[in-house]
């Protein structure tokens, strides 16, 4: 008995070979599965929860804190608890932001993961020569690069900028009326501008070192040697020889002053060292740099790897 | 028609020449690649891949130009990289999903083709496994599954059973046959192993020292080859020799059927090697079989070759043939004899030739 054409087309045969015929998008696309394929790598390790957890609860310290204080019902003092907290929501004039501490806050809890995850995350391509496989698929060198920092990126924002913003959207949402909104509209585009200040330089920082070391150990031993210890030489070589400009061997803080830039503050540093408006321009030169030797530094290792061996 | 096409493609990496005008018209199916080491396979995979802009040249693969289309080359072809290349901490089906994504195909659909391609190179039941629990011949099958997912017109296969047992190769070369069967897909096979080549592929390229010495079809190959025969003789067989080459027949002893056909290096007896330092350069290499007189050769001759001659000759030559046995040359004794030209003409004085079959054959050359 011969089957009908419908019972014919509604079987399967998983050992034939089946073409497929769709259309091939662009080639960044590709950049966006590296993204997805890296956060998949740092959800697999045990190792990362921790980290992720340690820069979750702050969050939630404070997401908590917004709703129970609108819960009670005391607008007129949950202003006053949040800035107890070192959490001001409407800043003033000589008070940094809520935000900018948050995300300040974050950043240890960032350089931590990111001293970790390094090896994993772009160590690994070049160790274990995944980069032969994304290099011999449809995506060049560049797009390449620019996947991996948006992975890291991607990491960064996702403990920075999008709980910074999710706090701001949360406590204008529990008040009435729309004069927070009105009154701080600038703390997302300044919110935003911190982050990429932070995601572009710690990516490719972290990008390039990882090419080049490719271990976790010796990543995480000079991301620190990067962070702490040259901020404690700047420190102390400030406070030696009376000058500040020892100060932008400090690439932690220079982050942090470029990033402040965003929300027009320039603080004085917690050390007692005079910092003002020229420093921050300074620190944003070191920065750009330190990006400009990271990114030679980085299209040069990565060009060194042969697709075909 | 021809689906890949070169001319005067050349490569330097400063002062070494990795390519050197290398001309090749290709017609689809299954092509074998094949060179000794540095002979330039790796720089021609990378030119084809658009990996690499020749100095000089051009050439087009799939009627897409490899100086100016490269993108779109890569579209159209699956590289299977001979290193184990993979991404760690990731499951079989998302690294071939990860695959398609990276060669633009949308997600949703590189998610299903990733598993309808590992269910086909029979790793079905595996695609939720980690990628570090693979052993190395389902790590090769993965590797042809991450090559295969966007259904691409050509493979590129660098070394597909290489680390692979013999049961493990002989179901790669299955897959890699039933898939040029059934899809009529093109492959490039770049292999040390001979008999990988000869088992698969319909045309074959030889590399050395980056120019192409021998291109064609396998059929045109073994035609203008397949008159072989091992000359086995008692006694002082100089003279036999000095007249089977101005009989104008192309004597090889680098091998022998017994040795392994896979490998690319003869195997040298030491009592040869011996032997040949006291013997005349014209039976540099013979082989003692039977005591210190009994010589073995292997004589290519032409088609039209009369097999009394041989008689003929012996006798001229007061020696006793003791074998005279056609063989049938395989690819690894053409491989052996068209590689080893250099090292065998400082014996012969003859220049050395580039075959290019289906043209002329390798007598006209001699």
């Amino acid at each position: 008995m011969s089957l009908s054409p419908s019972e014919q087309s509604s079987g399967i045969d998983l050992a034939r070979y089946h073409g497929w015929h769709g259309t091939l998008r662009n080639r960044w696309a590709g950049c966006l599965a590296m993204v997805r394929v890296s956060l998949l790598q740092v959800i697999r390790r045990k190792l990362y929860w921790l980290v992720l957890a340690l820069g979750f609860s702050m969050f939630l310290i404070y997401w908590s804190l917004i709703y129970a204080l609108a819960q009670l019902n005391l607008p007129e003092f949950s202003e006053q608890i949040l800035s107890r907290f070192q959490f001001n929501v409407s800043p003033t004039p000589g008070v940094e932001s809520g935000y900018v501490q948050f995300m300040n806050q974050q950043s240890v809890v960032v350089m931590l993961l990111l001293a970790l995850s390094g090896s994993q995350l772009v160590g690994a391509d070049f160790r274990l020569r995944s980069l032969t496989f994304y290099l011999s698929r449809r995506i060049d060198r560049g797009q390449y690069i620019v996947g991996k920092l948006l992975a890291v990126s991607t990491l960064i924002s996702a403990l920075t900028v999008l709980p910074a913003l999710l706090l701001f959207f949360e406590y204008g949402a529990f008040t009435t009326g729309r004069e927070y909104w009105l009154a701080n509209w600038q703390v997302i585009p300044a919110v935003l501008g911190y982050g990429a200040v932070m995601c572009f330089t710690l990516s490719l920082m972290l990008t390039t070192i990882s090419a080049y070391l490719q271990k976790m150990a010796p990543i995480a031993i000079t991301w620190s040697c990067l962070f702490v210890l040259l901020k404690t030489i700047a420190v102390k070589m400030a406070r030696e020889t009376g000058n500040s400009h020892w100060l932008l061997l400090d690439l932690w803080s220079n982050i942090l002053f470029t990033g402040r830039m965003f929300f027009g503050v320039f603080p004085e540093r917690n050390d007692g060292l005079v910092v003002g408006m020229n420093h921050a321009i300074a620190a944003c030169s070191v920065l750009v740099i330190v990006c400009t030797i990271c990114t030679f530094l980085l299209v040069r290792r990565v060009r060194a790897v042969d697709v075909v061996e | 028609m021809a689906f890949l096409e070169l001319h005067n493609l050349a490569k330097s990496y400063g002062r070494v020449q990795a390519l050197r005008d290398v001309s090749l018209r290709l017609e689809p199916g299954a092509i074998g690649l094949v060179g000794n080491n540095g002979a330039g396979k790796s720089t021609l995979l990378k030119v084809l891949l658009g990996l690499l802009r020749p100095d000089a040249g051009d050439g087009s693969i799939l009627d897409l130009s490899i100086l100016h289309e490269t993108a779109r080359v890569r579209g159209l072809v699956g590289y299977m990289p001979e290193i184990t290349a993979t991404v760690p901490l990731l499951k079989g089906a998302e690294f071939v999903t990860l695959s398609g994504d990276l060669y633009g195909m949308p997600h949703r659909e590189a998610r299903r083709r990733a598993h309808e391609v590992l269910n086909y190179v029979g790793l079905g039941e595996l695609r939720y496994r980690r990628l570090d629990e693979y052993s190395s011949g389902n790590l090769q099958r993965l590797k042809l599954a991450a090559a295969l997912v966007h259904d691409p017109q050509l493979l590129l296969l660098d070394e597909p059973t290489n680390g692979l047992d013999p049961s493990g190769r002989t179901a790669m070369l299955r897959t890699v046959e039933d898939l040029i069967a059934e899809t009529g897909k093109s492959v490039i096979l770049c292999t040390h192993l001979l008999g990988d080549v000869e088992r698969i592929c319909e045309q074959i390229v030889v590399l050395r020292e980056g120019t192409v010495i021998l291109s064609g079809k396998m059929d045109n190959l073994k035609q203008a080859t397949s008159r072989c025969y091992d000359l086995m003789w008692d006694g002082d067989g100089t003279e036999f020799v000095r007249a089977l080459k101005r009989a104008g027949t192309e004597i090889s002893t680098l091998s022998t059927r017994s040795n392994s056909p896979n490998s690319l290096h003869a195997t040298q007896d030491p009592e040869t090697d011996t032997k040949s330092e006291n013997s005349s350069p014209s039976i540099q290499g013979s082989r003692n079989l039977r005591g210190r007189n009994a010589n073995t050769i292997r004589v290519t001759v032409e088609r039209d070759w009369a097999t009394h001659s041989f008689f003929q000759m012996a006798k001229e030559s007061g020696i006793i043939l003791r074998r005279l046995k056609p063989v049938e040359e395989n690819l690894h004794d053409l491989f052996l004899r068209v590689t080893a030209h250099d090292s065998l003409d400082q014996f012969r004085g003859l220049p050395s030739p580039a075959l290019e079959l289906g043209e002329s054959n390798s007598h006209d050359s001699a």
